[in-house]
């Protein structure tokens, strides 16, 4: 197959268009009524403190003053996009996730229009919004592996240490999971240095060492098993331990993941307990 | 399935939520020397084979894939399995043909092609031939199955254990990467691999030294002990129908696949006097 050239001329028609295939109508919220009184000016002032620890209820608030706002200096930060991501997350619905996910990525790219290129969170959040919204359809997800790519290596050169080194998790992640070359964007060697970086720079990240694990698994199963076991351990202990709010669940998913790929490679479980 | 097929729908990120039916038919599916995640490549694997159901009629998720990227694998699951259909490398297919009498049932049509070439590549002007490369070092993917490199690639001429320093590699870049900064003498690559050198501006530039005859693409192979004429033909229709169906046509698209044909197996007649020399 020739996945490459396909890939290759998918990317740069999304980059040219809008991003293929994702969801175009908008989550319906309830309890809006019981919403605080807020402006644009309030938001941009306490923007720092909606994170993944916030509750749904305040932040689909905040989301519902953004999508009635049309003020540029809102829209060109990143907070729209970094809402839907909070709120995507945590939803167990697909469909309304992948529906929050791809507003996140249509605030970003209107962030991009309004003048924020050059900040390097909004094509973080962006990229995050692409990758959740398209997880599950793989048509859709091969066709999104270079737009997504791109917005990561431009957060990755422009705030690499936002989110406890997010952009060098992300990209590096990436590298990691996409189909390798000739195939895709996949690369085993960047993904390793891009998340040993990670992990030297920001060590209380527990996907950090969880990927790191992992891209050192990919690597070598035998020399680097030590290793392996090591930040798998490190990883996890930071999960078990720190507040992570609706992220616990979904990342001690991938811990686990992780685990039962190791037990079925032999490794008995309890050795990285 | 050329072999290369498997892997892009096997390690793109997603999960299909697909679980089979307890008594379904499992599928074989083998990719020696790819770095693909396994877990991923399963689930992966179904979106293609829900799409076979569809067109062959056969109840949801009553197809179920087995994949592995080992060779000991491989040959693991087949003789536990005894899988009614499998998609596996020409080597395998070639190796297990007669113990668990696999017949071909469709090709894939590439660009135009049902077989590919494969290339022995150098650092440009470093080496001339084949011949000069004796006792050198030589890195690639598709030396996870090295007897099929000696009698098929090679013909039989040159035995790849005893004439090179074989370093098997499950990942084509970095060997080529290897080769680049000259910690390798020489790579094999696939049609695949050659045709996306390009793409990398290596440099010093590469060239090969040797290409391989015609080598068949293999697809799905059938157990005829196990299967019914009538069952091999509804597999293969249904795989024939799978790139002008309209879902089918995405993932052919995504394949790189122009269409599933059926076999004509003196095609594979040559390769099976090679492999028996």
């Amino acid at each position: 197959m020739h996945r490459a050239r396909f890939i290759a001329t998918l990317s740069m028609l999304l980059l040219l268009t809008n991003c293929a295939g994702l969801q175009r109508d908008h989550v319906q919220f309830d309890r809006l009524s019981d919403c605080p009184q807020q402006t644009s000016a309030i938001l941009v002032a306490k923007q720092s403190q909606f994170s993944a620890l916030s509750d749904s209820h305040t932040l689909t608030c905040a989301l519902a003053v953004l999508r009635a706002n049309q003020d540029p200096m809102l829209r060109r930060t990143s907070l729209g996009s970094r809402l839907c991501l909070y709120l995507a997350e945590r939803e167990s619905n697909p469909e309304k996730r992948e529906k929050l996910a791809a507003e996140g990525v249509d605030f970003a790219e209107a962030a991009v229009a309004e003048g924020g290129g050059s900040d390097g969170e909004v094509h973080y959040y962006l990229a995050a919004n692409l990758g959740l919204a398209v997880r599950e359809h793989i048509t859709v997800a091969v066709q999104n592996l270079g737009r997504l790519e791109d917005e990561m290596k431009q957060a990755a050169a422009l705030s690499p240490d936002i989110d406890d080194g997010g952009p060098l998790r992300l990209l590096g992640a990436l590298y990691l999971k996409a189909p390798a070359w000739p195939n895709g964007v996949g690369d085993s060697d960047k993904a390793l240095a891009l998340l040993k970086k990670a992990v030297a720079k920001h060590p209380g990240h527990p996907l950090n060492h969880l990927f790191y694990a992992q891209a050192l698994w990919d690597e070598d199963e035998e020399a680097n098993l030590a290793q392996v076991k090591v930040e798998f351990a490190l990883g996890k202990k930071l999960l078990a331990k720190g507040n992570w709010g609706y992220s616990k669940a979904p990342w001690q998913k991938e811990f686990d993941e992780f685990q039962q790929e190791l037990g079925d490679a032999g490794l008995i479980p309890r050795v990285i307990e | 399935m050329r072999k290369i097929c498997l892997i892009v729908i096997a390690s793109v990120l997603i999960s299909f939520v697909a679980s089979a039916a307890p008594d379904s038919a499992v599928i074989v599916v083998c990719y020696p020397g790819g770095s693909v995640n396994v877990k991923d490549a399963n689930e992966a694997m179904g979106s293609m084979l829900r799409v076979v159901e569809r067109i062959g009629q056969w109840q949801e998720n009553s197809l179920n894939s087995l994949f592995s990227t080992k060779t000991e694998d491989c040959r693991k699951q087949m003789a536990e399995q005894k899988p009614k259909f499998a998609m596996i490398s020409l080597g395998l297919y070639l190796e297990l043909r007669s113990e668990y009498n696999l017949v071909p049932v469709v090709q894939p049509k590439i660009k135009g092609r049902t077989s590919e070439r494969y290339r022995v590549v150098v650092q440009k002007d470093k080496y001339k031939s084949l011949d000069e490369l004796k006792g050198k070092s030589l890195g690639g993917t598709v030396l996870a199955e090295p007897d099929f490199v000696g009698k098929i690639v090679f013909a039989g001429k040159y035995d790849p254990a005893d004439f090179f320093v074989l370093k098997t590699s499950n990942q084509a870049i970095r060997v080529l990467r290897a080769l680049e900064k000259g910690e390798l003498d020489a790579v094999i690559l696939n049609e695949q691999q050659f045709n996306g050198l390009a793409s990398l501006h290596l440099e010093p530039p590469v060239e090969a030294v040797f290409t391989s005859e015609e080598i068949p693409l293999i697809g799905v192979a059938a157990n005829s002990a196990g299967t019914t004429a009538a069952e091999r033909e509804r597999f293969g229709k249904a795989l024939e129908g799978m790139c002008t169906d309209a879902e089918g046509k995405k993932l052919c698209e995504l394949f790189g696949v122009e269409a599933f044909i059926t076999v004509d197996a003196a095609v594979f007649e040559p390769m099976v006097k090679l492999w028996g020399r």
